[in-house]
Formats: C-alpha cells, structure tokens, sequence
C-alpha cells in the first residue's frame, strides 16, 4: 500500500478512485435535484406534526414540477420560511387565486391550528416559490439515521471512528 | 530479490496486485520500454469528471441551486458521459491490462491478468506483437503459491522464470531465467517451486482449483521435494 505512493500513477489512481466514489454520489444527489426540480430532493420527517400519515424519520422524495396542474389543496408539501433553517413538511389547505401568486396556508394534519404562527412575522400565507416541492414518495424510518445523528452528536464521533477502523484493517 | 513487504496469502487481491505490480518491476528491469498510454487515458477522464464535479459543487455553495440549475444540469450529463466512458475503457480497452511495453528486439508485450473468484490461481494472458505486425496469444495459468511462501513474502525468482520461460520475448531478454529451469535449480528455498517438473505442477494446480481454498500449503514453500508430493497427494485425496 505504502510502496504504491512511490509511483506517481498509481498514486494519481489511487486517489482517483476514492475522488470517484465522492463526486459520484454527489454528481447521482444533482442530478436528482435536476430532475425533480428541488434544491433539496430527499427530505426526512422530523416532527409528528403529520402523523398519521408521516412519522418521525420517515424519508420523503419531492417533486416540484407542475407539469400538467398547479401545486393544489391537499397535497403535501415541503416549504422554507425566510430566517428559519428547518423546512416544513404540511398540507395545503386553502388555496386562493392561481398561478405563481396564489395564496396558499398549509396546517399539519396532526396540529389543532393552522400554520400561521410558523410563518415569518408579518407573513400570513405562502407562494409557489417559497415551495421545496411536493411529496411523492416516501419510504417509512429510514431516516431516522441521521435525526440520531444529529440529535446525538457523539453518534458521529463513534461512526468515524469505526470506519476508520475499517478502513486500516481493510487496507483497500 | 526477496520482497519488502509481506501480505496475507488468504487475501485474493492482495496475491493479484502485489504479483501485478511486479511485472512491470521485472519487464523494466530487463530494458522493457513501457507505454502508460492506457493508465493515461484512464487517469484523465477520471481527473476531468472529477474536476467537473467539483466545479460543480463550487458554484453550487456560492450562487445557490435556482441561479446555476441549468449549468448543473449540463454538468451532470457530461459526468455521466464520462464516467460512462471511464468505465467503458476500463472494461473494453484496458481488459485488466497491467503491462504494455515493447521488447529490447521490438515486439510490442501487452499483459493482462485475472483471477477468479476464491481460486488462488493467476491468469496471465501475453500478447505479443511483433515487428511484422503478427500477433500471438499466450496464456499462462499459474498457483500463486508457486512465488508466495507461507509467511506471504513475494519471491522474485520463480515468478519471474515463469514468464521467461513461458514468453519466449522474456526469455530471450532474461536468458538466465529461461534456463533456470532445465538446468534444475541450485538457487535455494527461494526457487524450490521451478525444481518440480510441470507436470507435478499441473497436479498441484488441479488440487488446488479442485479444493477451491485459498490453500498456499507448506508444500511448495517447503524446499524438500518428498514432503511437497506427500502434501500434494494427501490434498487431492
């Protein structure tokens, strides 16, 4: 393995195949985004605000096209609000006017009031734009990987550190 | 002569690449010319879907999806193309090439090799071009116990007779090598596998394909020529 730095191309090889398997899957990710249209295609539930119908670290693939009709009442979508972080995953409710000025209002079907009050101050309603994309698919807990990891930060230490472990026991 | 490094003999691929990278050792060291131009091609279409994917991912983080998503669309199918086309070069062209290079007299060599899977034998596949253009195929399908001792060291010596005598391009350039192997061999334990007749060989390297473990067996690491039959015969019962 070491003897192998002492050639350049093998070296150069070496590298490019881990470099590979990086760009790889970012290259698969954007393209993803391409498609569908979304800066973030693949989103996990993180609150029970949709039960019954998502739960928490459910893995949800969104679409945000509007190929053949407008974003409507009743589906489920994914939006930001400005200055906060997290996006939220709800159902339309209301809907006035159309096209990309519509007014729209989303609630979570498992929350008594609407979503108002997660709005941005002084925002009463969303448009299409604020709009990541809508749920199409969805695929039950397998997300709840990375709500471990990011609720339990010392989670990744201890993953790093046994892929390393891997890594020089494997030595390939 | 004796290698550097010791590898674990059960370990398939660490047989195959540390063999792999002692062709062009031994090929150079007789006045071979090699010719990268097949790691070339393969280093640049790799290098230049990398950097495509990492300017993509530059001016991703600096401008936002919505202001590049054209641009990226356009990066993600030259990526595919080229990875598609790495990929069809690695399969196609190269055919697990570890070798190509032209002889002291002018023949151009090309070496590939292969193993199949959980067999601990070596596939060499030599072609040879020569000067008038005709071309000829040999293949060579050896135990890697023959150049590994137990303890996993490389052994130079038996391996490198293996293409002296079984290319005669190589044998012409290494003659001590190519004869090594009538003259019956003084060169200690290190040679004790080029001191069976081939057919002894051939029987060792049936059991051992018929056995499909990645047995190296003390047999032929062993110099003493009684206890390799023993061992020999007891593996095929």
């Amino acid at each position: 393995m070491l003897s192998s730095l002492q050639n350049p191309r093998q070296a150069a090889a070496q590298l490019l195949n881990f470099g590979l398997i990086l760009s790889t899957a970012f290259m698969m990710w954007k393209g993803l985004s391409v498609v569908t249209d979304s800066p973030s295609p693949i989103v996990v539930v993180l609150s029970g605000s949709m039960e019954p119908a998502f739960q928490r670290g459910d893995l949800l693939l969104l679409w945000n096209r509007n190929l053949f009709e407008e974003t409507n009442v009743g589906e489920v979508v994914v939006y930001n609000v400005k200055g906060k972080e997290i996006p939220i995953v709800h159902r339309i409710v209301r809907k006035f006017g159309t096209g990309p000025d519509a007014k729209l209002l989303t609630k979570g079907d498992n929350n008594a009031a609407d979503d108002t009050e997660l709005y941005a101050r002084g925002q009463d309603y969303l448009t299409r734009k604020d709009i990541v994309g809508s749920v199409v698919a969805y695929m039950p807990f397998v997300g709840y990987v990375t709500i471990m990891l990011s609720e339990h930060p010392w989670l990744k230490t201890v993953m790093l550190g046994i892929m390393g472990l891997v890594v020089v026991l494997q030595r390939e | 002569m004796a290698s550097q490094e010791k590898i674990s003999v059960y370990n398939l691929a660490d047989l195959k690449n540390t063999s792999d990278d002692a062709i062009p050792n031994y090929l150079n060291s007789l006045g071979f010319r090699q010719s990268h131009r097949l790691t070339d091609v393969r280093l640049g279409l790799g290098f230049s879907a990398l950097a495509l994917a990492a300017a993509a991912f530059a001016w991703d983080y600096k401008f936002g999806f919505d202001a590049t998503k054209h641009l990226t669309a356009v990066a993600v199918a030259i990526y595919t193309l080229l990875n598609g086309a790495l990929a069809l070069w690695i399969s196609h062209v190269e055919r697990g090439t570890v070798y190509v290079g032209t002889s002291p007299g002018g023949e151009d060599v090309r070496i590939s090799t292969s193993v199949d899977k959980n067999v601990p034998v070596y596939h060499v596949t030599v072609e040879i071009t020569s000067k008038g253009g005709k071309k000829e195929t040999l293949k060579i399908d050896r135990p890697f116990a023959e150049w590994f001792d137990e303890a996993g060291r490389f052994v130079a010596a038996p391996f490198q007779a293996l293409f002296a005598r079984g290319v005669p391009v190589i044998g012409k350039a290494d003659p001590k090598r190519a004869r090594a192997e009538e003259e019956g061999e003084k060169d200690t334990a290190a040679a004790a596998a080029t001191a069976y007749t081939p057919e002894m060989l051939d029987v060792l390297a049936k059991a051992t394909v018929a056995s499909g473990v990645g047995s190296t067996s003390d047999a032929e690491a062993t110099g003493a020529t009684g206890v390799a039959k023993k061992g020999g015969k007891r593996r095929k019962a």
